[in-house]
């Protein structure tokens, strides 16, 4: 069966491997990170989390050199097509870093962690992995190589959600996400396998050209979207496969929460749009593709559940993880919308919704840290009366929450706006939907304003405590996410031109 | 396409046989054999021991280790032996890349080993609330 290849055959592979390497110098850059801060932990011993986390963020910003260094490489796939370098991946590479980073930054001023007795080495290590499992993700262009990157991000994703080993809370949470991980994993695969018995292939651009070369059995093919879009919903959070965030997202260490919550639902999607742009074929017309097979109509519904019922569950939660969790939903339901759109316009709009619930979400999680740090409790009744006694943090945080809204002149109404725009420049088509996502809005107004309304007009029970200091770097993070909030609000240009710039791919395969 | 629906079939011809062979034997097995049972036949088997105890004991969670630290290597060498077999051709660089590939699994069982991961018995039990488990419990689990 198996005849070995010959010397020259294997140079040629070797030589082919070593060319594919040029291209993937941020990735072995991030793994060799990985490994410094393990061999770093394991040399400087038990009180060193403010070095590793240091180390952890020069090197995340280092390997922003190295991303900016693709920019001027031509679009290529390499490694046997199994994986790309293009636009779309560099937005996305920078994105992860940026979250990286930011999730260092949560980390280091969580005062659960900091108590942490077995030292944080393993976590920024996990850290690091989860950023390169996510690039991998949004670059992947081989079923097999997808399901490995997810499989990177999710295993790392569990170890952290358990990290407070101690904490019932937490362990709960890690079991949890694991049990529902294997089971959408699994299903992912099953899709996968299914997609790969009809075509032979695993290559996203050819399984493609055979579909369309040598037609499908429909039942088979809306069976393996179906599955496919299990796993991935898993991994954005988006209704019906979002049983698992609540109490993943309140139990797991606040600054793993955001992580979540930003990093791997933007690696979903990016998975998702790739998937769906490139390997399931399409065209303009949307009720009738080519191929008959009514995949938008599985995301139109995904994406109305998830705005109607994580709004709408949001509104009795007590604790404000909880609700932000509950919100993160509603906020998959809304990316879904630019998705749906299939052309660039709603490419570019998902990549600017994205930027700004990277802002906003990782403010709203950093003030609920320093906030719990405080009164050791998330809440909804323990915020009365904060606004006069952290004042910076309060006014911070109503920025971000009015953000989250879609209220002008934030960054999170600039992405809403180009979501229900591209939305609409389809025509009455999708009407239905933008009434959904602008009636959902308005709910998540409601729930979203509690929390200013009882840090502001409702008494504290201890009223006699005066102005809490946070330390200064806090200050400055705060300030400058809120600042940034607002500012890309008012100048969004550079933003959403870089997007327009980075959805180019798209436009060839919509178009 | 044809090569790959006989690939296909290759698999399902052996699906087929497989179910045959394990169903044919059991069904041979029930025609030939006598049947007596009694309680010490049906008991569970645990390496001819006595069973003792239910089998929902908990397991001490350094079996887990131990058994993801031999799955590592297991794999190093299932990737190292077609490695091997072609080396000649491959040149140097292809040691290089072994190195690193043995360095990197070899990193982690330098961590385990240092963060205490294979110490059997622990100076002070890690988890305080849990209760220590008599030994011979440890015993019947590993066998």
């Amino acid at each position: 069966m198996f005849e070995m290849p010959s010397g020259a055959e294997i140079q040629s592979i070797i030589s082919i491997l070593k060319g594919g390497a040029g291209f993937f110098v941020p990735e072995i850059y991030l793994s060799a990170l990985f490994m410094v801060l393990i061999i770093l932990d394991l040399v400087t011993g038990r009180k060193n989390a403010r070095f590793l986390a240091a180390v952890t963020i020069a090197g995340l910003v280092g390997s922003l050199y190295y991303i900016f260094k693709q920019q001027a490489m031509p679009d290529t796939e390499f490694f046997f097509g199994m994986y790309a370098l293009d636009r779309f991946g560099i937005f996305f590479k920078y994105f992860f870093v940026a979250s990286g980073i930011l999730a260092v930054l949560l980390t280091v001023i969580d005062d659960q962690l900091k108590k942490h007795e077995s030292g944080m080495g393993e976590y920024y290590a996990l850290l690091v992995a989860m950023v390169v499992g996510m690039m991998m993700m949004a670059s992947s262009t081989d079923l097999l190589m997808m399901f490995l990157a997810m499989e990177l991000v999710s295993l790392s994703a569990y170890a952290m959600t358990g990290y407070l080993k101690r904490d019932p809370r937490s362990s709960e949470a890690a079991l949890k996400y694991l049990v529902y991980g294997a089971v959408s994993s699994g299903m992912l695969l099953y899709g996968f396998s299914l997609l790969y018995g009809m075509t032979a292939q695993t290559n996203l651009t050819r399984i493609a050209m055979v579909l369309a070369a040598h037609g499908y059995d429909p039942l088979v093919m809306i069976m393996a979207v179906l599955l496919i879009m299990a796993g991935l919903g898993y991994k954005m959070g988006a209704v019906p496969f979002h049983f698992w965030s609540p109490d993943v997202y309140e139990g797991a260490p606040t600054p793993v929460t955001a992580y979540l919550s930003v990093g791997s639902k933007a690696a979903g999607f990016a998975m998702l749009m790739r998937f769906f742009f490139v390997a399931v074929p399409h065209g303009m017309d949307m009720y009738v593709s080519p191929l008959h097979i009514d995949w938008l109509m599985i995301l139109m519904l995904v994406s109305a559940a998830s705005m109607i019922y994580g709004n709408v569950v949001a509104i009795w939660q007590k604790n404000v993880k909880r609700l932000l969790a509950y919100s993160s939903i509603a906020h998959a339901g809304y990316l879904l919308l630019g998705i749906i759109t299939m052309d660039q316009l709603g490419t570019q709009s998902v990549l600017v919704y994205l930027a700004s619930y990277l802002l906003m979400n990782y403010g709203a999680f950093y003030v609920v840290i320093l906030i719990a740090n405080r009164t050791g409790s998330e809440n909804l009744d323990d915020y009365r009366g904060l606004g006069k006694k952290m004042p910076l943090a309060g006014a911070a945080l109503t920025v971000f929450l009015i953000s989250l809204v879609g209220l002008p002149p934030t960054f999170g109404f600039i992405g809403k706006l180009m979501i229900f725009s591209a939305l609409l420049s389809k025509g009455s088509l999708f009407m239905w939907l933008a009434l959904i996502g602008i009636l959902t809005s308005v709910i998540s107004l409601y729930y979203y304003m509690l929390i200013p309304l009882n840090m502001y007009l409702r008494e504290s029970e201890r009223p006699e405590e005066g102005v809490v200091e946070t330390g200064m770097g806090a200050k400055l993070v705060t300030a400058t996410l809120m600042i940034l909030t607002l500012y890309f609000g008012l100048f969004f240009q550079p933003i959403a031109n870089y997007a327009k710039y980075s959805s180019v791919l798209f436009g060839a395969f919509l178009n | 396409m044809d090569q790959t629906l006989s690939g296909f079939g290759t698999v399902f011809v052996f699906l087929v046989l497989g179910i045959v062979f394990v169903a044919g034997g059991y069904l041979t097995a029930r025609m030939l054999r006598p049947s007596r049972p009694n309680p010490e036949k049906n008991s569970t088997y645990e390496c001819g021991e006595p069973a003792v105890g239910s089998a929902w004991v908990k397991f001490n969670i350094r079996f887990y280790v131990v058994a993801l630290i031999f799955i590592i290597f297991d794999v190093e060498v299932v990737f190292l032996y077609p490695w091997a077999t072609v080396f000649k051709p491959l040149g140097p660089f292809a040691l290089v890349e072994v190195l690193i590939f043995a360095g990197i699994l070899a990193l982690g069982l330098i961590y385990a080993w240092v963060k205490g991961d294979l110490d059997w018995v622990r100076p002070t039990p890690n988890i305080p609330k849990m209760p220590e488990m008599p030994n011979r419990r440890i015993g019947k689990a590993n066998g």
